[in-house]
């Protein structure tokens, strides 16, 4: 799959109706609350037209009259008025503003849920930054367009239908010159929208690569500085600050001229009713409250234009985000429960890989007739290049991935035959790069198994060899591990995950080892650790250190998807075959590693 | 229009006082700037026109029946709009050009500071920060420019245009009409206050509702192996829960400011209207005066509501601005500093006389006393082991520091005679695992050359490094991007491109910094054969810890903690006690158990490592 199906911002420029609707009804469920704003907000915008009526009639009836009583009768309506506008107004921006957190709310919570449910492959093809995009920020321009958007457009346009309501009572031969300018502008005010939206786009576009450039040139600065490029990254990065500055300058200008224009339509039309009305007034047919209505109607008509103008734009990007959050939500899961899968209460037994072949993609296959015979308690390591389909084989046995053909067998059984549940949470997996969720490390141990004693954690800790490091933390076993562990070191981070899996129980253990080096004392603890976990489990072990290596029951050389060796550790030295070229290299390596006579005192023996 | 190429100095006018700051930033656009504020000054004056026309119209026209002069005034009416629409316009533009010119220009400013900065600096600012300055804290500045500044000096001119207008049509309506203007200006300072606080908590929350997702979709091995779904769920409902809560507080700061604001703001206009019209029914205003006044009167007052916004925004505005001024305010590397210039490449004759050297602020001097001398075109090793000094000697000679004691000369004149950039060209460096840039592998081998260079000659280049035929694999060959859009390279592949780039420089000194170690076995035959013809008539400067990669210079010195402990070359050096014979034996002896443990392991199994390395430790020292 392309990288570039994942670039954000692309939208689709037509109106959809059938997501428009879908996104409606992410709000049927709280339907009073809907019903409820737009109710308000089509009574406010009623009440805000009727204002400018009620001022005509000061006028008219008050003023020119010299009726002092109907003035005040007038100015009553009007502040009683003000008082039930703004009562209404908090009531809808507490309908609509509820319903909005609502519907984020209930959007954010199934689209979580269902990534629980979703499988390895979709993980594997969708970037972790897409997904998050969907969550957090395709929800709430979903959640704005069913609110706001929908509030602003229906006081716009219930503004609009009732003071052209008001302006046909005063005069219709004056509301017909309003008529005409209307559809003008609207249709002005969108295009400028849309244009000016285009530029924003390719300003935050602009941006990020902006922020990439500089990320790449600071991460860089010694080659930079080394090779003396200053000079030529300033230009190049020039280029890029021209593209800013001629996108946000254009979006710029296009705002600032977007007014103008909209006002200067609505001045042609005030003109002619200027002109027009007096000539009216002259033969009495329309009073002089009656042109400062229109003055008034005019002047204050753009605001609904210019709302009707924006949500229009604003609309289009909601609709695309939530075509995305919604193909998110639509997305099918791969492995799922079969019909009457079971949980057979334990999956201790042999493990047993029949003529398996597995691919990620169509025509690239990682496994071919793959078949290996695992005895229940046995350790089977596994070692060779990267690609060659070690990990695939351990996601096969955690069931992340199931056989395209073939089958795995546990304790006899066709593992799709048992439900997802009863295999994922029998195995105990340690991961290479292990990840942590931020919280204390008890939390993080406690991940095991959600009903462990403070005790049991421990006791857990204490055989994977992660206590004696816990405690000398400030905080022992509260200390905060950070976002992603990042407060651990890696092989405290390792031993943490170890606990972990130990605190399980796990009948079937599996672990890839981790490569990055740590120092020789951690080493030893999770060489210790890792022993503890395996001792009469089925284990599986990608293996990067010798000693793992050494003391596995058996040891399978994976290259191309085929088993290229198998046997112990003594039996693959003898054949003097890739084996043994990885063994002596390691061999040397870590021995100069131990060895390091720079080191003072003497350097700690690798094993304790 | 400005070009990017402009070179504007902003170190030598930060203040450290914010406005003064801001206003000395702007040079060469404030005339600009000050026109757009007399743009939006004089637009407001004209709309303020508008409603005096509306009282001539219906005082002189209407009232005393001069109907013909109604086509005047219609066009009085177009014309002011256009007037209007002409400088709200031009004053949007120049405004515009003025922060985005700013912008831009404030941008290549620090992208130029920032990779010329020293190392010093590098090494104790962390990336994203820096990132974040240069990017959203520039870009707030650039919304001081274009929104605040302008916002604020809009609704000022409007409020006091408009207020002149009143006065000019009454003084005691105008004065009753700006009653709740102080209020509303408090009520909204202190709402923008809370809502930005409350906003934040809501941001906040945001990112821990992020982080539990991240973590989870990062962690989606960790989750589905324990089967903690259930878990999962129950955690993210958590914080979407908080979020939900803490999104409708900020929603009840705004459901009761503006229907408040709206009765203060209403009444006020009733109030204005109940005086106007009793003062017209009275005759003491006229009614196309009263008109007037009601139309006035609404740019008086509502727009005071915004200004608490635009008050709260500068203050952000300011803070940022303080922030990117930390980072101009910093000394660049001075590149051209130096009195010396070479005519042509130097010879490459390095000479250390009791160099020491200490990182700045810190109290242990990393170097003691070094001295040795590396004639041009020879090969010096420095073996030791990681913190002895060995990286930190030869970032001494591009000065990305600077020796804090004794001399380095280069061809016998001091280092520091050498202008930086000058010594940089004549200095090639080749790390273990080399950084490659995102553009394609042709430009990442003709990366700072500094020359143009012909296809042939990339290609040469590319053989010589034993990459060639690597890069003639991809499907877009030389041109093939490089990093995450494009293929990933490996350590060892990544090393060739290196030394093809630093063949094509053709630099008089090498630096191999731990160029020869751990790269894959495969490889392993062709990188050395790439390097040595490299290193080929270049004074060489190799990092290592392994005896295979110095055995064959021309001087080994071994470093222990800041020291020369030990000189000279293999043989001399094989034949005397120390740490390099040390270091022989132990490798030598590692051979012997491996060809013990593969005999051993062909007859029994059981074998312990830790008896017999023990044994050997105590052996080695």
């Amino acid at each position: 799959m392309s990288h570039y199906e994942f670039e954000e911002e692309e939208f689709t420029t037509q109106f959809n109706g059938r997501t428009m609707l879908r996104i409606l009804k992410q709000a049927l469920p709280h339907w009073p609350w809907l019903i409820g704003f737009l109710v308000c907000i089509g009574v406010v915008s009623i009440g805000d037209a009727y204002f400018t009526f009620l001022s005509k009639r000061i006028v008219d009836e008050g003023i020119l009259a010299g009726d002092k009583v109907r003035l005040w009768q007038l100015v009553r309506v009007y502040g009683g008025l003000i008082l039930v506008q703004a009562t209404l107004v908090f009531i809808f921006i507490f309908l609509a503003g509820n319903l909005g957190q609502m519907v984020r709310y209930d959007l954010r919570k199934k689209m979580f849920e269902h990534l629980q449910a979703l499988s390895f492959a979709y993980f594997d093809r969708t970037p972790v930054g897409w997904i998050m995009s969907r969550v957090t920020s395709d929800t709430e321009r979903i959640a704005w367009l069913v609110t706001w958007g929908l509030l602003d457009m229906t006081w716009a346009t219930m503004n609009l239908i009732t003071s052209v309501y008001f302006m046909t009572r005063i005069n219709w031969q004056l509301a017909l010159i309003v008529f005409a300018a209307l559809p003008i502008l609207v249709v002005v005010a969108a295009q400028f929208r849309k244009r000016i939206i285009v530029e924003f786009r390719k300003t935050r576009k602009v941006n990020s690569k902006i922020t990439g450039a500089y990320n790449e040139n600071i991460t860089g600065v010694r080659v930079v500085k080394a090779l003396g490029r200053e000079r030529e990254n300033l230009r190049e990065f020039g280029k890029l600050t021209d593209e800013m500055y001629r996108a946000s300058f254009r979006a710029a200008w296009l705002s600032a001229l977007f007014l103008p224009v909209v006002q200067l339509i609505a001045a042609f039309a005030l003109g002619a009713i200027v002109w027009y009305g007096g000539l009216q007034a002259s033969v009495g047919v329309l009073t002089i409250g009656g042109i400062q209505a229109f003055v008034s109607y005019l002047t204050f008509m753009l605001w609904p234009v210019q709302d009707l103008a924006r949500v229009y734009a604003e609309m289009q990007h909601a609709i695309a985000s939530a075509e995305r959050s919604f193909s998110l939500i639509d997305a099918q899961p791969e492995v799922v429960d079969r019909a009457g899968a079971v949980d057979p209460g334990t999956i201790r037994g042999d493990v047993v890989f029949d003529g398996v072949d597995f691919w990620y993609e169509e025509d690239n296959s990682v496994l071919k007739d793959f078949s290996l015979h695992v005895k229940r308690g046995e350790t089977i390591g596994l070692v060779g290049p990267t690609g060659g389909g070690k990990s695939t084989i351990v996601n096969l046995v955690c069931r992340f991935y199931e056989p395209k053909r073939g089958a795995i067998r546990i304790g006899g059984r066709d593992y799709t035959e048992l439900s997802l549940h009863a295999i994922q949470s029998r195995i105990g997996v340690v991961l290479q790069t292990p990840h942590l969720f931020s919280g204390p490390i008890r939390e993080n141990i406690r991940y095991g198994r959600l009903d462990a004693t403070d005790v049991e954690v421990e006791a857990a800790a204490k055989l994977a060899g992660a206590h004696d490091f816990i405690v000398t933390l400030e905080k022992g076993y509260d200390g905060e591990v950070g976002e992603g562990g990042v407060l651990l070191s890696v092989g405290q981070k390792q031993l943490v995950s170890l606990a972990r899996a130990v605190l399980a129980r796990p009948e079937i253990f599996v672990m890839d080892e981790a490569t990055s080096s740590v120092d020789t004392l951690t080493e030893a603890l999770i060489q210790k650790g890792m022993e503890t976990l395996m001792r009469g489990r089925t284990s599986f072990v990608i293996a990067h250190r010798l000693s793992t290596i050494k003391r596995a029951d058996r040891i399978l050389v994976i290259e191309d998807g085929r088993i290229k060796e198998m046997g112990s550790h003594a039996e693959l030295l003898r054949q003097k075959g890739h084996y043994y070229r990885l063994y002596t290299k390691q061999f040397r390596q870590e021995r100069e590693a131990e060895y390091d006579v720079f080191r003072v005192p003497v350097a700690e023996p690798a094993a304790v | 229009m400005q070009t990017s190429r402009d070179h504007f100095d902003f170190k030598s006018i930060v203040s450290e006082r914010r406005l003064v700051g801001l206003w000395r930033m702007l040079s060469s656009y404030r005339l600009a700037y000050v026109g757009a504020m007399i743009g939006v000054a004089l637009s407001a004056a004209l709309k303020a026109g508008n409603y005096l026309l509306l009282r001539t119209f219906v005082d002189d026209v209407l009232a005393n029946e001069r109907f013909n002069a109604l086509p005047l005034i219609g066009l009085g009416f177009v014309g002011l709009a256009l007037l209007q629409g002409l400088f709200t316009f031009a004053s949007g533009r120049w405004a515009a050009r003025t922060a985005e010119s700013v912008a831009r220009r404030l941008r290549n400013y620090l992208f130029d500071h920032i990779q010329r900065l020293s190392f010093t600096y590098h090494d104790h600012m962390q990336t994203g920060e820096l990132i974040q300055r240069a990017t959203s804290d520039v870009d707030a500045v650039r919304r001081f420019y274009a929104d605040q500044a302008i916002g604020m000096g809009n609704i000022v001119l409007m409020f006091a245009i408009n207020f002149l207008a009143l006065l000019n049509l009454h003084t005691t309506l105008a004065l009753v009409s700006v009653v709740v203007a102080i209020p509303i200006l408090i009520v909204s300072v202190f709402f923008f206050r809370g809502v930005s606080k409350a906003y934040d908590a809501f941001q906040d929350q945001e990112a821990k509702l992020s982080t539990v997702l991240q973590e989870n979709l990062t962690g989606v091995r960790v989750v589905k192996a324990f089967a903690r779904q259930a878990f999962e769920i129950d955690k993210f409902d958590r914080e979407n829960r908080e979020q939900y809560c803490l999104g409708r507080r900020l929603l009840l700061w705004h459901a009761i400011f503006w229907p408040g604001t709206d009765i203060l703001c209403g009444m006020q206009m009733l109030a204005g209207f109940v005086v106007g019209s009793l003062m017209a029914i009275d005759g003491q205003i006229t009614v196309g005066t009263y008109m007037a006044y009601a139309g006035l009167v609404i740019w008086v007052i509502w727009p005071l509501r915004n200004l608490g916004r635009i008050i709260v925004d500068v203050s952000t505005g300011l803070v940022s601005y303080g922030r990117v001024f930390e980072v101009i305010r910093e000394d660049r590397e001075p590149m051209d500093e130096g009195a010396y210039r070479p005519a042509g490449n130097v010879w490459g004759e390095v000479v250390f006389e009791d160099v020491c050297f200490r990182y700045n602020g810190e109290d242990g001097a990393v170097l003691h006393d070094v001295s040795f001398r590396v004639e041009p075109g020879q090969a010096v090793a420095l073996l030791g082991s990681t913190g002895s000094g060995k990286t930190s000697l030869v970032n001494l000679l591009p000065r990305f520091y600077e020796y804090t004691g004794g001399n380095l000369k280069l061809d016998s004149v001091e280092l520091k005679e050498y202008p930086r950039s000058i010594l940089r060209s004549q200095i090639g460096i080749v790390e273990q695992e080399p950084f490659l840039f995102s553009c394609t592998v042709r430009e990442n081998i003709t990366y700072g050359v500094g020359r143009d260079v012909s296809d042939e000659e990339v290609v040469a280049a590319a053989k010589a490094a034993a990459i060639h035929d690597v890069i003639e694999s991809f499907p877009k060959g030389y041109d093939t991007l490089v990093g995450e859009k494009g293929v990933t390279l490996s350590g060892g592949q990544k090393q060739r491109v290196a030394i093809a780039r630093t063949l094509l420089k053709d630099p008089r000194i090498l630096i191999l910094d731990d160029a020869t170690s751990s790269v894959d076995t495969e490889t392993e035959g062709e990188i050395r054969g790439a390097l040595e013809r490299l290193m080929q008539g270049r004074t060489t400067f190799i990092i290592a810890h392994r005896i295979q990669s110095v055995m064959n210079a021309d001087l080994i010195l071994v470093l222990d903690r800041g020291r020369i402990v030990q000189r000279g070359t293999h043989d001399e050096l094989i034949g005397r006690e120390g740490t390099y014979r040390c270091i022989y034996d132990v490798q030598a002896r590692i051979e012997d158990e491996l060809q013990r443990e593969i005999g051993e392991g062909q007859t029994s199994e059981a074998w312990e490592t830790s008896e017999v390395s023990e044994e050997a430790t105590y052996v080695a020292l």
